[in-house]
């Protein structure tokens, strides 16, 4: 008995010797490693999919800016549109012919040449429903295009480094639209090697390229040394998923990341206060509102709609949740963009109005309902339960008792799409800082079918849809601003929403952290950030 | 066993104690959820305003206030109320469902005991909290389907408790005279078996409803139980997490509530159990 006992004793110290190595071991690793700069990344949720041509959300976005690129693209600090892949371009006379000289001498990350046929072969899979590598929603596609193969004609390959795009109709917003991170050119090899799994194989002629996604954990990427435009300061970023606000913040505190997105309010001013940390803005490009089902009873009444609108305290939700880095919002559009109405005047916080209203549209009590509130931050409602808390308050003040309701994040969009709601929070990051990017998107006709509907109160007004398709049509800023600014009145007068707030993001670094600069369409290529060691 | 009808039992609870402090606890919640509409100083719900949000404790404030501007205090008043309710509710439910199988598989055995009692330990087979979750999810979110789920999670002690006691008293000498003067089951079982079971199933009671609080609250702040506005204690607890830093008292208050509150339902059922079977205590 005994010899076993001293056998398993020497056994079980050997086995704790070479456990103590093999750490040694991976410690020296990592040092070796610091000498090349990583950069990691937190965010509040886990990527939805790789495929930047099938997805729609800030989470997924953050990370393709980062291995794909497109024809044009917006400056850095701003929407205004700059060459890309493609160097040059040009239009015809009458808006429907687009030429674009492409690039030379760039690879895909997988060693593939980028060429004209690559741009088609990327257009006719997003364009064409039966198209063989059409595998998924294009949702992006649809909403800034007009449907399946909605505006574009014709994409031709006039020679290698020559790509020309015909429309049916002139579509004002088109060069703006094409620098979205939606309509970045995919490796067809790739595409065509991957099929139904391409979203968890990226592959583009981005500074970074794809090397592991761990569900719910992490997406790693890697510099990509053959790029275009020369070598990015880091050898690796690391994007990691954090869900709570707090822990991601108290992440950064204790230096195991450099930079994070969607900062409580509350917290704004222990990272200024922080000697190791920056805090940084994101210019506000965006609106949190709530959607109020104009298909179900009571709100199909315009006087209920306008009623909630007197009903909501916007300056204190305001005040209270956003830290002092927020305005009210009385348009869909941010004041940030040209044809903003600013004539137009807000439904003022008027309990007893609202009251009335009520009584008019025939619910003296008022009634009952549901308010669905998100389950996840957002960078214009970094805390929708607390909002929406404060609203079912201001309701019950006019009598509307108000149950609220949240699911997880993906079944959340799909049921707002499906428009099971009532009262719906949701809000929305400007893509391309055009105004057709909020109205047409948000609010017109022909995005509000059940399904795959962006415009969530299922608004539907033929007047709003002759003007905004009048000012995709119109090549005039001054014209086309008039436009929206009409559509803005009648928008404001039918009430489909309560718009609640434009918000200026906060975001945070660590002090080392360079030339970072948020864009305000909600993320940004990091090819030049930098990092002091 | 059939200590309960003497009284002697009274005179050793209140020797004892911590049974005793026990006792005032309870004694204070019941006195604060009946009189809750008196005792706050403000409306739970309706009162406040989000520019007076995250106030620390004042005068005006006795315990500060919450993230919309309401007062703690009146809040933590009325959460009592919902407490007493959940406890007493979900309790019941398993009470009686429990008793009603503890009696059935004690006093019939055979096939029946077996199938009930296999029912039994297939709910004890899951940690409670878990079911109670997978439940609740089932059923949806809400205040009356949590105590619900609690209730489920419950039922075994008591069955298994009555059954044990069932299985003994059906032997004793009272029981068979009761039959020979040809009173049915009905009457045994309710008559006389079930009045002499009654310590052991106020003890487990009382030591249930602290636990019961304790489950509720722990759905409520996943999210599962209580909804907002209610002012349940657990509820309560779900936005001050991320205040811990900057407003402690939010989710300081109502912690303290609970902690006392199931403290004080776990003394007494302790004290009871000493109480009416003394020589369970040796």
């Amino acid at each position: 008995m005994k010899k076993i006992k001293v056998v398993s004793f020497l056994v079980l110290l050997a086995f704790v010797f070479t456990l103590t190595a093999c750490g040694g071991n991976t410690a020296k690793n990592e040092t070796k490693e610091t000498k090349e700069k990583v950069f990691v990344f937190a965010k509040s949720g886990d990527p939805v999919g790789l495929d930047p041509a099938n997805v729609t959300d800030g989470e997924s976005i953050y990370v393709t800016q980062q291995i794909f690129e497109t024809l044009v693209k917006y400056k850095e600090d701003n929407t205004e549109v700059i060459p890309g892949l493609a160097e040059s371009w040009e239009t015809s006379k009458d808006g429907l012919t687009w030429t674009f000289h492409l690039r030379k001498g760039v690879k895909f990350h997988d060693g593939t040449p980028f060429n004209a046929e690559a741009v088609k072969f990327n257009f006719d899979r997003w364009m064409d429903k039966n198209n063989p590598y059409h595998h998924g929603e294009f949702e992006y596609y649809g909403y800034m295009f007009g449907g399946y193969p909605g505006v574009i004609k014709e994409v031709k390959v006039v020679d290698e480094y020559t790509v020309q795009i015909t429309l049916k109709t002139p579509l004002a917003p088109f060069l703006s639209n094409l620098a979205m991170p939606s309509f970045a050119i995919s490796s067809p090899e790739a595409i065509k090697k991957y099929g139904q799994d391409y979203f968890k194989h990226p592959v583009g002629t981005g500074p970074f390229k794809f090397v592991e996604w761990k569900k719910d954990d992490r997406v790693v990427l890697e510099r990509f040394d053959e790029y275009w435009g020369g070598k990015a300061n880091f050898a690796k970023v690391i994007f990691r998923t954090i869900p709570d606000n707090s822990a991601r913040l108290m992440e950064l505190k204790s230096g195991n990341v450099d930079a994070i997105t969607d900062i409580n309010p509350d917290d704004v001013e222990t990272v200024k206060n922080d000697p190791n940390l920056q805090l940084l803005l994101r210019p506000s490009m965006n609106v949190g509102y709530l959607a109020m089902n104009t298909e179900k009873k009571p709100f199909d009444n315009v006087k209920v709609r306008q009623a909630i609108n007197h009903a909501i305290n916007k300056k204190a939700l305001v005040d209270a949740f956003y830290g002092g880095l927020a305005k009210p919002a009385k348009n869909p559009l941010p004041p940030s963009l040209w044809g903003y109405n600013d004539e137009i005047q807000d439904y003022e916080y008027d309990p007893a109005k609202a009251k009335a209203l009520l009584a008019e549209a025939g619910y003296p009590n008022g009634f009952t309902t549901t308010l669905w509130a998100m389950p996840v931050a957002r960078p214009y409602m970094p805390q929708p339960k607390q909002i929406a808390e404060a609203i079912q308050k201001d309701l019950e003040a006019v009598g509307i008792k108000a149950k609220i309701v949240t699911y997880d994040w993906a079944t959340y969009l799909k049921k707002g799409q499906n428009g099971e709601h009532e009262l719906y929070l949701l809000g929305w990051t400007g893509d391309n800082g055009d105004p057709d990017n909020f109205l047409y998107v948000l609010l017109d006709k022909d995005n509000a079918k059940k399904g795959s509907a962006s415009n969530v109160a299922f608004y539907k007004n033929d007047k709003v849809h002759d003007l905004l398709i009048k000012a995709q049509q119109e090549s005039d800023q001054t014209k086309r601003a008039e436009y929206y600014k009409e559509a803005q009145v009648i928008i404001h007068n039918d009430a489909p929403w309560v718009p609640l707030v434009h918000s200026t993001p906060p975001l945070a670094a660590k002090k080392s952290v360079k030339n970072w600069i948020p864009h305000p369409t909600g993320s940004e290529c990091f090819f030049k950030v930098d990092k002091d060691e | 066993m059939g200590k309960f009808w003497e009284k002697d039992w009274i005179k050793r609870l209140l020797k004892n104690k911590a049974a005793v402090v026990g006792l005032i606890i309870v004694l204070l919640l019941s006195f604060t959820a009946i009189f809750a509409p008196v005792l706050a100083p403000y409306d739970p719900i309706k009162d406040g305003s989000l520019q007076n949000r995250l106030k620390a404790p004042s005068s005006e404030h006795l315990l500060g206030t919450d993230k919309l501007g309401r007062d703690i205090l009146s809040r933590i008043i009325f959460g009592a109320r919902i407490s007493v309710e959940i406890g007493v509710i979900s309790v019941g439910l398993a009470l009686i469902v429990g008793t009603l199988m503890g009696l059935t598989a004690g006093y019939y055995g055979g096939f029946l005991d077996s199938i009930l009692m296999r029912i039994v330990d297939i709910i004890l087979a899951f940690p409670s909290i878990l079911l109670a979750i997978a439940i609740t999810s089932v059923l949806g979110p809400s205040l009356n389907n949590a105590m619900i789920a609690v209730g489920i999670v419950m039922v075994p002690s008591f069955a298994r408790v009555v059954r044990s006691t069932v299985l003994s008293l059906k032997e004793m000498e009272f029981v068979e005279a009761a039959r020979a003067v040809g009173a049915n089951d009905f009457t045994i079982l309710f008559r006389h078996i079930l009045p002499n079971s009654m310590a052991p199933i106020i003890v487990q009671g009382t030591m249930n409803i602290g636990t019961a609080i304790l489950d509720a609250a722990g759905l409520s702040f996943l999210g599962l139980g209580a909804q907002p506005p209610t002012p349940e204690w657990g509820a309560m607890l779900v936005d001050a997490r991320e205040l811990l830093v900057k407003a402690p008292w939010v989710a300081f208050f109502p912690g303290l509530a609970i902690m006392l509150t199931v403290l004080g339902f776990n003394l007494l059922g302790d004290g009871l159990r000493d109480a009416l079977d003394p020589r369970l205590k040796q």
